[in-house]
């Protein structure tokens, strides 16, 4: 019989029990809409990771302190100092004078010196002169600067009360190498660092939050920690984190500034470097390392790069991607099995024009390939309305907040599941079907 | 008559498994029908009518013995080429007509010709004119099912005698028919040999049997001419 003709056939039989069809293709209309929705919000993930660190260059080290020892609460006496309580005679007056904040916060730490500690891990509060080290011995470098983040109190613009705020001490070289850029108005320079000067660059949410509408910023004078700083900038909406610093939602000042009127001894910068050649940055880690533990031979030091870090993050969206498309399958499984089933019953139920048919002459072919396109057309049908579906989903799911890729690669996909599970799981009763001896057909009552 | 028979059977013998055993159903049967004739089959159920009609209608194979139709060697033909003699040679009539519902007449009666790869406006063209034979020209686009059991039948005798086979096969034709409407049927049978189709009919029915120009006896398995 002719390619058409069974196609006629096929046709007038999917017509015939449109109820039937569209019950068996329930599961195909699940699995194909779930196909589209869970790879949309597989890559979603990847897209939010990109989003995320599209500001990070993958060449970025940060180098922190890891000694895990906090001198906020305690003072920054007990902080700097932990290892050399034991020298110090008047006990009394040093743990009173320890709590004295800004002294001994700025002085660099003086455990190495006093020569007696063994495996004590010192706290290390890393400056200028680090930045200098490293730039002289580590080669493969080509920029860093320092850095230093606290939370504390901002109060101004349209704002009821003071709110908790993120606050960066940066340099110029930090809007550089976090490639951020301005909306409005300009970054501070090196002179305002020199000179400690009051004056703040503002995230984009920031700026709403404090002034609601962005402009009003500009040459405007918040309080910071209690002190008034004059607004000279507003950045861009970035949507991305550089060093656990969500760029958006932090002010930005000097900082030689934060450090005196913000972060006092609890000041604990990082620093950021940039490398040259992103292949070699095994190495310039490593050297890094050398070097610091030679500088600071108590210290003890996280430094991490930002390539590593995006490839952790797209590992786990990865794994994420995997076992939503490992759900899909099920659900296209179980929709296969319902296909099998009623197409069994089909079979079943339709012995006597099977037996005829084959009495008639019809070859085992052709039978096969009438119940098997049967089987696709449900599949196909149950694919289409499937991805339909997930249209009308899609926005519904993507208010709740999760970011979720349309594309039309998606939409072939989960079409060319849906047209497999057909075919597979519609085989094995088409087969049967084909298989059937015609006198024992016919006489099946 | 040297002209080589339409259908010659040579000491077709049948068996059936029954648990350990075999059981015989056809014993050494020899049957030679010419083109033309009109022969009726008659025996009562269990006789193995049932089993020579499936084996003369290429659906069955005998254990042994030789079958010839129309010049092929049935007995040695492969299940797919059993298939294509069924379309070819033989046309089918069954007690219970065996119509699909779910396709009009006009479907039903060229699906023997579109099976054999004929392209459907031609066979639409040739089964209309079986139809018109058959008075069903006002019935193509009626479903089987919404029509007596003589138009029915008359419907199915269209699709048998539409692929112009060489042996018209019908097993107990008016078996699901009234009596006026069975004399009918078989009138038919008696036109459809005047104009020398040649028919083998199977049937219990002594009255059926004797509308035959020749009546064959099956009793137990044994042929009896």
């Amino acid at each position: 019989m002719s390619f058409t003709e069974i196609l006629r056939l096929v046709w007038i039989n999917i017509i015939g029990n449109r109820f039937k069809v569209l019950l068996t293709s329930l599961g195909i209309i699940v699995g194909s809409a779930t196909i589209v929705i869970v790879i949309g919000i597989g890559q979603g993930g990847q897209q939010d990771v990109a989003e995320q660190f599209k500001n990070l260059n993958a060449g970025t080290i940060t180098i922190s302190d890891n000694s895990g020892i906090s001198s906020g609460g305690m003072g920054g006496g007990m902080g700097g100092m932990v290892f050399v309580a034991m020298p110090s005679g008047g006990g009394n007056s040093r743990g009173s004078g320890g709590s004295m904040p800004s002294g001994m916060g700025s002085m660099p730490p003086m455990g190495g010196m006093m020569g007696q500690s063994q495996q004590r891990i010192e706290r290390t509060t890393f400056s200028e002169t680090d930045l200098e080290e490293i730039s002289y011995f580590v080669p493969n470098i080509e920029e860093l600067t320092l850095m230093a983040t606290a939370s504390t109190t901002v109060d101004g613009g349209t704002m009821d009360e003071e709110a908790e705020m993120n606050v960066v001490g940066a340099t110029t070289d930090y809007f550089d190498i976090t490639n951020l850029e301005l909306m409005f108005g300009s970054f501070f320079d090196d002179i305002s660092n020199d000179n400690l000067e009051r004056v703040a660059v503002l995230g984009y949410q920031t700026a709403v939050d404090i002034f609601e509408n962005v402009f009003d910023a500009y040459d405007s004078t918040i309080l910071i920690n209690g002190k008034k700083y004059t607004v000279i900038g507003v950045l861009n909406q970035t949507g991305s984190t550089v060093s656990d610093v969500d760029l958006d939602s932090s002010i930005y000042i000097p900082i030689n500034t934060a450090k005196k009127d913000v972060m006092g001894n609890s000041y604990s910068p990082n620093i950021i470097v940039i490398a040259q050649d992103v292949d070699e940055i095994s190495t310039t880690i490593a050297n890094i390392e050398q070097l610091l533990s030679e500088i600071y031979p108590n210290g003890s030091f996280s430094v991490t790069d930002a390539g590593s870090q995006v490839t952790a993050s797209q590992k786990s969206a990865d794994t994420l991607s995997f076992m939503l498309i490992a759900i899909a399958s099920i659900v296209f499984i179980v929709g296969g099995i319902g296909i099998m089933n009623v197409l069994f019953v089909t079979v079943k139920e339709r012995t006597q024009e099977i037996g005829l048919l084959k009495a008639l002459g019809s070859s085992k072919r052709d039978i096969l390939l009438q119940f098997l396109l049967e089987a696709n057309f449900i599949s196909i049908f149950g694919g289409i309305v499937g991805i339909l579906l997930s249209f009308a989903l899609i926005p519904l799911i993507s208010s709740f907040g999760t970011t979720i890729v349309q594309s039309a690669f998606n939409v072939v996909l989960a079409l060319a599941f849906a047209v497999f599970t057909g075919t597979v799981f519609g085989f094995y009763p088409a087969w049967q079907a084909a298989s059937l001896k015609p006198i024992e057909a016919l006489n099946q009552d | 008559m040297s002209e080589q028979p339409l259908l010659e059977l040579k000491n077709i013998n049948k068996f059936y498994p029954l648990g350990e055993e075999r059981l015989q159903v056809l014993f050494d049967i020899n049957l030679t029908v010419n083109k033309g004739e009109f022969i009726a089959v008659r025996g009562p159920s269990g006789s193995g009518k049932s089993t020579l009609m499936n084996i003369l209608g290429c659906m069955d194979t005998a254990d042994s013995g030789e079958y010839f139709l129309a010049g092929e060697a049935v007995h040695q033909a492969t299940d797919s080429q059993m298939t294509k003699l069924r379309n070819l040679h033989i046309g089918f009539i069954f007690q219970k007509y065996q119509l699909i519902n779910k396709y009009d007449v006009l479907q039903n009666v060229i699906l023997p010709l579109l099976i054999r790869g004929i392209p459907r406006s031609q066979a639409i063209t040739t089964a209309k004119d079986t139809l018109q034979m058959l008075g069903l020209e006002n019935r193509l686009d009626h479903k089987p099912n919404e029509l007596s059991g003589g138009q029915q039948q008359r419907v199915s005798i269209a699709r048998a005698l539409v692929g112009e086979p060489d042996i018209l096969l019908a097993d107990e034709p008016t078996g699901a028919l009234d009596s006026k409407t069975g004399e009918d049927v078989l009138n038919l049978f008696k036109e459809l040999h005047r104009q020398g189709h040649t028919i083998i009919m199977i049937t219990h029915d002594a009255h059926v049997g004797a509308q035959a120009e020749k009546e064959l006896h099956i009793i137990d398995g044994k042929l009896y001419i």
